[in-house]
């Protein structure tokens, strides 16, 4: 990730613990030593429930197998990215997981465990609309992470009718 | 695991002289004739003539050493080991995603064989407007049909996949011409999973061919070790600082270091890379070029339904194109682009097509009978298209910062115009421009009304890109290249950049075969200069 956006990622948690009542809310990382931070896989997983609805298998069980396996290939990748991205990748990360952050970068009022699958698509639609970079970025960063984390998986390929490559 | 015999493996236990990563700590010190940093396009036809002139070389690859018994044809494998920042490298603003080798062999372990010679448009543009007047069709013929033999470089004879098979039927319809494309292989398996290593080394790369030459002459490669900065002094590199890192980038802890002391130091690792390193050392950079003029074809795509199954996943990718939106038009003018059909993987095509959702869920459900099309624009023509700038951030990294300008957007929507026309026209039930705000549109009239409207806006229309090119380019002059026609740097007397960085403007077509030729002909007039013998043809 780049300098620039990091200080404009900076100077956007800056605003919004500004408006969240200051130095009381604490900005945690959203990555730990590149692994995911707990707070930040209930994220991956509400976001796959909302990004991959209508692909995701539809029984809860699967479903749940299927986000578990998400959250996992979510924080392989993190791993596997050069520090400068995962540091940008953390600031995001770790600003959605605060409430205020939640909500004024993605414009979501419930939490992401508590919100239905609707309001958090709503919620990436405003981003991905935005008038400003950084929500686009955003949500960029959030759709390319989930869908390209989730379908690495050969058990997600059959409902993209792809039989997988050539046995030699 | 493939059942194939693997050549890097077999030459591992031959004895090859490779060190760093699993292979074996870094020495201290090490001295040789010619430093080679990267171990791509021009690095491996560097490394081959340099070593065939008798001259003791050193690669230096940051990526690992991977080879056809570790490609299993799966994306999961493939990015994060294979590709720079786990194939999510992008540009400053994040307006455009860049596909990049990081292993070695470089970007030629993972391209899609695409093969063309610089077109004699791109030449004369270089030659009147940077004063390269060696640079002609025919002084430089010898040098590709050399790299042509060596990496049997034919045009692609079997049938096309139907992919590529609806960009040539679509061309018939209207009437525009459309050409097979040469690719760069030996007894191809028609997988089509070039972009995640050849499981079956019937691809030509560097990794199984001139890499390979090179160690068995004696050459040392440095692996998993990034090439951190040149020690200058007195207009000469006297030493190249190395450090050994782990696979996502990061420096080992502890530390590991090498210096490297060389007689001539050679830059290949790629543009981006190669003028970051320049930038970390600290090079003389009177005109303020280094970094600049920075290209990457920007790219725009279309995605169509058929009615028949396309599997856009099997066959040879990228075996017909058509130059008609590039010859039709002045190469100074509106910007003109280039047609092909790339491959089709379930990551590449989750993370391209917009939206979520039930929405998107149709979209990927269709996933069979998906065509997709890409338009690479041509950019460094004009002078509202004057690519980006790579510049360093804080850990050092390269970083490109290319603004996408209203002049390559205008482009960018000719181009969805023209590829929704030629998919209707090859059949098309539905056609997707590749965009936020547009949606399947079910017959040109009404596609064509809806991409006439849609905001070309960064971010809001995907750009992607597969050819990085310039940063340092070459010139007759000093005052407008950062290296000379024979490659070596204006200001450092022992320095040389052999790689697709050199390009004064991008190439107008699918850079491999550029960078071979062209570093051939630096490279055979390295060898001459260093050993003050005839230089050996590379076939």
């Amino acid at each position: 990730m780049q300098r620039r956006t990091l200080l404009k990622l900076g100077l956007a948690s800056g605003a919004v613990l500004a408006l969240a009542g200051g130095a009381a809310v604490l900005l945690r990382p959203g990555l730990e030593q590149g692994r995911l931070a707990p707070a930040a896989r209930p994220l991956f997983a509400s976001l796959g429930r909302a990004i991959l609805q209508g692909t995701l298998p539809a029984e809860p069980g699967p479903q749940a197998r299927a986000l578990d396996g998400l959250v996992e290939r979510v924080d392989a990748l993190a791993q596997n990215l050069p520090l400068p991205v995962q540091a940008e990748l953390s600031e995001l990360v770790g600003l959605l997981c605060t409430a205020p952050g939640r909500r004024l970068l993605a414009g979501l009022a419930p939490g992401w465990e508590e919100a239905r699958p609707e309001e958090v698509r709503a919620a990436l639609d405003g981003m991905r609309f935005s008038a400003l970079a950084l929500r686009q970025q955003a949500y960029q960063a959030l759709h390319e992470i989930v869908g390209g984390a989730y379908f690495s998986e050969e058990s997600t390929w059959k409902v993209l009718g792809y039989p997988g490559p050539l046995a030699l | 695991m493939s059942n194939f015999p693997d050549p890097v493996r077999e030459g591992l236990q031959r004895g090859w002289k490779v060190l760093g990563g699993p292979h074996g700590a870094l020495p201290e010190r090490i001295t040789c004739d010619v430093a080679i940093v990267g171990s791509g396009a021009g690095a491996g036809i560097s490394a081959e003539v340099l070593t065939r002139a008798g001259l003791k070389v050193v690669l230096v690859e940051e990526g690992p050493l991977k080879s056809s018994s570790d490609f299993r044809q799966r994306e999961s494998d493939a990015y994060p080991s294979l590709y720079q920042e786990s194939a999510s490298r992008k540009t400053a603003d994040k307006a455009i995603s860049i596909l990049q080798g990081r292993c070695v062999g470089g970007s030629t372990t993972v391209n899609w064989t695409s093969s063309f010679r610089t077109p004699e448009s791109t030449l004369g543009f270089w030659q009147q407007r940077f004063g390269l007047q060696e640079y002609t069709r025919a002084a430089l013929a010898p040098y590709f049909e050399q790299a042509e033999r060596r990496l049997h470089i034919s045009p692609w004879l079997a049938p096309p996949n139907e992919n590529n098979a609806l960009l040539q039927r679509g061309a018939e319809k209207l009437g525009i011409p459309a050409s097979v494309i040469a690719r760069n292989v030996k007894g191809c398996w028609n997988l089509g999973s070039c972009g995640m290593g050849c499981p079956t080394n019937a691809k030509q790369s560097m990794l199984v061919t001139t890499i390979p030459a090179a160690l068995d002459r004696g050459a040392t490669l440095l692996v998993q070790t990034r090439a951190e900065q040149l020690v200058l002094a007195g207009g000469k590199a006297q030493a190249l600082h190395c450090v050994a890192v782990l696979p996502n980038g990061a420096p080992t802890t502890p530390a590991q270091t090498t210096t490297i002391v060389a007689t001539h130091f050679v830059l290949a690792g790629g543009a981006i890379n190669s003028p970051a390193v320049l930038l970390r050392s600290k090079a003389p950079d009177p005109h303020g070029l280094l970094g600049t003029r920075t290209f990457l074809h920007p790219v725009v795509m279309s995605a169509a339904v058929l009615e028949q199954r396309v599997e856009g996943w099997a066959g040879a990718p990228q075996t017909v194109y058509t130059d008609h939106y590039l010859e039709t038009q002045p190469i100074d003018g509106p910007i003109g682009f280039k047609l092909e059909a790339p491959p089709l993987h379930p990551v590449i095509l989750a993370t391209t097509l917009p939206g979520h959702g039930q929405a998107q869920a149709d979209l990927l459900a269709k996933f069979p009978r998906t065509h997709v099309l890409l338009a690479l624009l041509r950019d460094g023509f004009h002078e509202q298209a004057p690519g980006g700038r790579v510049r360093l951030r804080g850990d050092g990294s390269g970083l490109l910062d290319y603004p996408l300008t209203d002049f390559v957007m205008q482009g960018a929507r000719r181009a969805l115009l023209a590829m929704a026309e030629l998919q209707f026209a090859s059949g098309a039930q539905e056609v997707l421009p590749v965009h936020e705000m547009a949606r399947p549109y079910g017959s040109w009239r009404q596609a064509r009304e809806a991409i006439q409207a849609l905001p070309m806006k960064p971010m809001l229309t995907k750009v992607v890109s597969a050819h990085v090119m310039g940063g340092c380019a070459m010139a007759a002059s000093e005052a407008q290249g950062v290296v000379r026609g024979d490659g070596r740097h204006w200001q450092i007397e022992n320095l040389s950049v052999h790689d697709g960085a050199v390009f004064p403007t991008s190439v107008g077509a699918n850079p491999q075969l550029s960078i071979y030729g062209i570093t051939n002909r630096m490279a055979q007039g390295l060898a001459q200069h260093l050993t003050g013998e005839a230089p050996v043809a590379l076939a």
